[in-house]
């Protein structure tokens, strides 16, 4: 199942925290978000050691917590993906394929002209898009 | 890197220093006795001397081996009541001391920043993590000491002392080594009661000649052999103590005992000798019995398991065991066993620094182990192959898995093993920090942490945290997490000092751009700890930051205000806060509005460009600078001239309107919201501006606003503003007396307790409806001269219609009231649409339909004069010259309206007016009206009845 997925920004700002839990947990989301940084940074930094090839923007499972494994994903313009999955396993694939879904979805959310670049994400179709994704993707791997 | 970084690493000294030979000291209660009087027991009075570095011991401990020099050795001192497992409630409290003992002396400044990022960066390893920590972890690891699964704090030698007061000392001795009398795990065959001996004299000088304890000395030697005897003067020192500064002592006690009475009998040459004592001990003796046992135990080793054919002996030995038994607790391992004695051989290697020698015997050791399932000397061995690999600084990865396998093994036993897990992790993140690899070394300390109780976790968390700044290149939002962690820890177990500080550090992390829910909550905790520890002034100043919280869910706001509001209620006093955000008051909204010479009918007056007025009044009023036709005029009228601001009247009201928001999405209270003022005494008109100006009033002090509240009234607002409400506020103040008035700002109390500032920007420019046409900054328009009171005239017009039809033509009433007691003079007026409005005479109002329908008869036409306006050019009428409006009376006038297309009309009206018989510095006023009318397309015929009634009436007009 998919906890949340987030889009962090070129300055590693949050743009965008969506939670698919019921539980109010947002500050733990967001602390697990704000550490899978220090990972990317790491990746991104040194991509030889990590062995993450050069153009891929799917990073990877960036790190395991107790009870979620965080995946992340660059783009071009440097936002990142996150994405925290409480599944014990993912097939690559999967969070690949999710991924360059919800870039798509990025990409229109961002391409609406009343977006403010570097801002955060207020749209809800991007919101209700994303969640379609999710709900997708969650069938998928339960099958 | 090399061996030489790991000979100075943090773990190595540890090692040196902590993996020594043990000493056990058994004395009789005289000889304890005449240590006291120095107020130091036997062992801290030996334990400063216990390293010994000026040696030279040369050692072999295999034949086939070369010899090396040890240079340094220390020995571990130990009194025979403490050889055994520590109670793990005096281990708990130890470290607690350690724990809150740091937090008295960390002093730091809650009022201050907490530390900014780029200094934390910059510190080296040692700067980062407080000395303290080192303490601890070493307290930490000492809760398994004694432990039978390993060899190394069993005792090597023991000493055994006997004072020259007691009685049969000789005796003594052997009453001392009885076995009855040794510590339980001597007893019990755990350790090995074989050991080293070293029997002392110990004289006391106060107590006895000198000749006595020669004599005794004389029997030991011959009884209990010359090298085996010693005789230790103590308590020489008769009058004055040792010199502070040479005083080795007093650096190892705690404050209870006064400094000047530790070690006051013991002078330079009871210090010398003690030290000569050691340095004997460890040199003379102790290194060499070891090197003996190594060789003994070696030799045995090497015949009994080394070589092909004994290893396949002892493995068939080993499957003749009953494999089945799972032996944890290893109890069927003796002093004696086999497996003891290569235990025993491994640690003697290792102390003796003799890795090499160390890791073959550990190696084949745990296979053994292993077999037998005696997982935790299983565990202790690979630990100590861990050890002696670091040390070696041979093959990381090696080490790695050993420590990793003890540690998960240790793991494994459950509560038995978590202690000795908890020390194997230390040594495995100290190897890993003294490698450079921070953040393994990081993810050690979080294991262990998930191990142990909430006050150690939040230690190893605080020290992970650390790890992961001082990793290359650093992870720092993982050191603000752990931060976190450790913080939250630390609050769990109490110790809310460590807990504030871990996350103020942790703050300038998340300052960081927009991760305003951490943010948010760090400083929350801050706030509520630091008002449980009664700091409150900090504690505000962390709340403040955190109140307007629109990004919040409604349950942290509501927690957030009501954790506040508490805090505020604890304090005890009305909190003061400037630029309280509850509601917030936004500076654009903001609109002065206010009467000099210019007054308003009604407020959509006000609100109309003072282009349009401008212009409407243009030939009307007397120019601007009309009063002063050149500079070399001298200034009648001085103070409102040469004064740039705005002009104000006593008595009349300066309204205020400006909006708040409700940035929460619960309900604010916000009562007794008012203008905050200061108003000084005007300057007397030569010029003496010294005495009064200067006095201003601030609203804030107590006193003056007593004094105040004569001077100005001020309206108060009270209201409740819901959740992400926007409101309008109109705020009066009325000043009663002349001078300069200064509006600041706007004060409020939210929900009771928390006074609340604004301050109205001094920089902003700002579009005051009322300002003048040059734009001026808001400080000026912010300020007044407040004049006398002049007459002011309300006018309006009664009937005016919102709608009406085109060709309407009907008369309305104008009213215009002086409610002052000063008589108006001179008026005139002007009139946006004079096409449309049409002052008529004072007589129409008296005519009645159908009457005035009739034909004027011309008596009526003589007293035209005197009852209708002049119409003088452009759209200016004027009253009749005699027109006068008396203090307290009211005038009426004819108006007809008569529409024409169908529009939509803004009928803009200004009347001027002079003062009669008042000495001031404004002569004239001028009111200005606004009216909209709707015409609306009217049918035909109406308008052509109309247009004949208009006809008519317009004859008489012109």
């Amino acid at each position: 199942m998919i906890v949340c997925v987030a889009v962090i920004g070129q300055q590693n700002n949050p743009l965008f925290l969506q939670s698919f839990t019921q539980e109010d947990d947002d500050l733990k989301l967001h602390h697990i978000v704000h550490c899978s940084l220090d990972v990317i940074d790491e990746r991104v930094n040194n991509p030889k050691r990590s062995g993450i090839a050069v153009n891929e923007a799917f990073l990877g499972l960036l790190y395991p917590t107790e009870s979620y494994k965080v995946y992340g994903y660059l783009t071009n313009t440097k936002v990142k993906f996150i994405l925290i999955t409480a599944d014990p396993e993912v097939r690559d694939a999967d969070a690949r394929n999710f991924f360059r879904k919800f870039h798509v979805a990025y990409v229109d959310a961002v391409s609406n002209p009343f977006h403010v670049p570097g801002k955060k994400i207020t749209s809800t179709s991007f919101s209700r898009k994303l969640r379609s994704i999710v709900d997708n993707l969650g069938s998928i791997t339960t099958v | 890197m090399d061996s030489d970084d790991v000979s100075k690493s943090s773990l190595s000294k540890y090692l040196h220093e902590e993996i020594t030979p043990v000493v056990m000291l058994l004395c009789t209660p005289l000889a304890e006795q005449a240590c006291r009087k120095n107020s130091l027991t036997l062992v801290q009075m030996l334990k400063p001397f216990s390293v010994s570095t000026n040696i030279q011991v040369p050692v072999r401990t295999t034949t086939d081996h070369q010899p090396y020099t040890l240079r340094s050795f220390k020995l571990r001192f130990v009194s025979d009541s403490d050889i055994r497992q520590p109670q793990q409630q005096d281990i708990v409290s130890s470290l607690k001391e350690v724990v809150s003992c740091a937090s008295d002396e960390t002093t730091y400044d809650p009022q201050s920043d907490p530390p900014q990022l780029h200094n934390l960066l910059s510190m080296s390893e040692s700067e980062v993590s407080p000395p303290w920590f080192s303490v601890f972890n070493r307290n930490l690891s000492q809760a398994v000491s004694f432990s039978e699964h390993e060899t190394f704090d069993h005792p090597v030698a023991c000493l055994v002392i006997v004072s020259s007061s007691d009685e049969h000392p000789m005796s003594k001795f052997g009453d001392l080594l009885s076995l009855d009398q040794l510590p339980t795990p001597l007893n019990q065959g755990v350790m090995d009661p074989r050991m080293l001996k070293h029997y002392i004299l110990l004289h006391d000088k106060q107590d006895n000649s000198t000749e006595k304890a020669s004599k005794i000395y004389a029997e030991m030697k011959n009884t209990l052999g010359l090298n085996q005897s010693r005789l230790l003067c103590i308590n020489s020192n008769k009058d004055e103590a040792i010199k502070l500064l040479e005083n080795p002592w007093i650096c190892n006690k705690t404050g209870s005992v006064q400094n000047h009475e530790i070690a006051r009998f013991l002078s330079i040459e009871d210090l010398n000798e003690i030290k000569e004592l050691v340095k004997d001990l460890s040199s003379k003796m102790i290194i060499p019995y070891m090197e003996q046992k190594i060789r003994n135990l070696n030799q045995q080793v090497s015949a009994t398991r080394r070589g092909f054919r004994n290893q396949i002996k002892n493995l068939w030995w080993r499957k003749g065991k009953e494999d089945a038994l799972d032996n944890s607790n290893g109890s069927m391992y003796t002093y004696s066993s086999t497996e003891s004695q290569i235990r025993i051989l491994g640690d003697y290697a290792f102390m003796l620094r003799d890795y090499e020698l160390a890791i073959s015997n550990f190696r084949l050791l745990s296979t053994d182990y292993k077999l037998d399932k005696a997982w935790k000397h299983y565990a202790g061995v690979q630990e100590m192959m861990g050890l002696s690999l670091f040390m070696l600084d041979q093959s990381r990865k090696d080490s790695e898995v050993c420590l990793e396998t003890a540690f998960n093994t240790y793991l494994k036993l459950g509560s038995s093993g978590s202690k000795n897990a908890t020390r194997c992790g230390l040594w495995w993140a100290e190897m890993l920090k003294a490698r450079g690899q921070h953040k393994e070394g990081a993810d050690v300390l979080f294991r262990i942490s998930c191990e142990e109780p909430s006050l150690h976790a939040a230690v190893m968390l605080e020290q992970a945290s650390y790890c992961y700044l001082l990793s290359n290149p650093p992870m720092l939002r993982k050191f603000a997490f752990h931060l976190v962690l450790a913080g939250n820890q630390y609050n769990f177990s109490e110790q809310r000092k460590h807990a504030i500080r871990t996350y103020r550090s942790a703050l300038s992390v998340y300052k960081e751009s927009g991760w305003s829910y951490i943010n948010d909550h760090v400083n929350f905790n801050i706030g509520r700890w630091l008002a449980f520890l009664e700091m409150f002034d900090a504690s505000i100043k962390n709340m403040l930051g955190i109140l307007e919280c629109s990004h919040q869910p409604l349950t942290t706001q509501n927690l957030f205000l009501k954790d506040f509001l508490h805090i505020v209620k604890n304090m005890g006093k009305k909190l003061e806060i400037s630029k309280l955000q509850l509601p917030s008051i936004s500076a654009s909204s903001l609109k002065v509005i206010f009467e000099d010479h210019r007054t308003y009918a009604s407020s959509s007056a006000v609100h109309v460009r003072e282009k349009i007025w401008q212009s409407l009044e243009e030939n009307m009023v007397p120019p601007v600078n009309g009063i002063k036709s050149n500079w070399l005029d001298s200034r009648k009228i001085q103070t409102p001239k040469k004064y740039s601001g705005n002009v104000s009247m006593v008595g009349e009201a300066i309204k205020v309107y400006f909006e708040v928001k409700n940035p929460l999405q619960i309900s604010l209270s916000v009562s007794s919201m008012s203008l905050l003022c200061e108003i000084s005494a005007k300057p007397t008109v030569e010029g003496e501006k010294k005495s009064n100006t200067g006095e201003i009033f601030d609203t804030r002090d107590q006193n003056d606003c007593t004094l105040e509240h004569n001077q100005l009234e001020l309206s108060e607002h009270n209201f409740v503003l819901e959740g992400g409400v926007i409101k309008e506020v109109q705020l009066d103040v009325t000043p009663q007396m002349e001078g300069f008035l200064k509006i600041v700002g706007v004060k409020w109390t939210l929900s009771g307790y928390v006074v609340g500032y604004h301050k109205f920007d001094v920089d902003l420019k700002k579009k005051c409806k009322k300002g003048k046409s040059i734009v001026r900054s808001q400080k000026q328009n912010m300020s007044f001269l407040v004049v006398k009171g002049l007459p002011k005239l309300e006018g309006c017009i009664h009937q005016v219609p919102k709608t009406t039809y085109s060709g309407d033509l009907r008369p309305l009433t104008f009213e215009l009231r002086n409610k002052t007691k000063y008589t108006v003079k001179n008026m005139k007026m002007k009139i946006s649409h004079p096409r449309l409005l049409i002052p008529g005479s004072s007589g129409d109002l008296d005519l009645e339909f159908p009457d005035c329908l009739k034909k004027q008869n011309s008596s009526e036409d003589k007293n035209i004069q005197a009852e209708i306006m002049h119409k003088s050019g452009g759209l200016l009428f004027s009253f009749p010259t005699t027109a006068k409006i008396n203090g307290g009376e009211n005038i009426q006038w004819p108006f007809w309206l008569h529409t024409a297309v169908s529009e939509k009309i803004s009928i803009y009206i200004s009347i001027y007016y002079e003062m009669e018989n008042i000495s001031c510095d404004l002569h004239y006023r001028t009111l200005r009206m606004l009216y909209e009318i709707e015409v609306k397309q009217s049918c035909y015929v109406l308008s052509f009845f109309t247009l004949e009634v208009f006809f008519v009436v317009s004859t008489f007009i012109y």
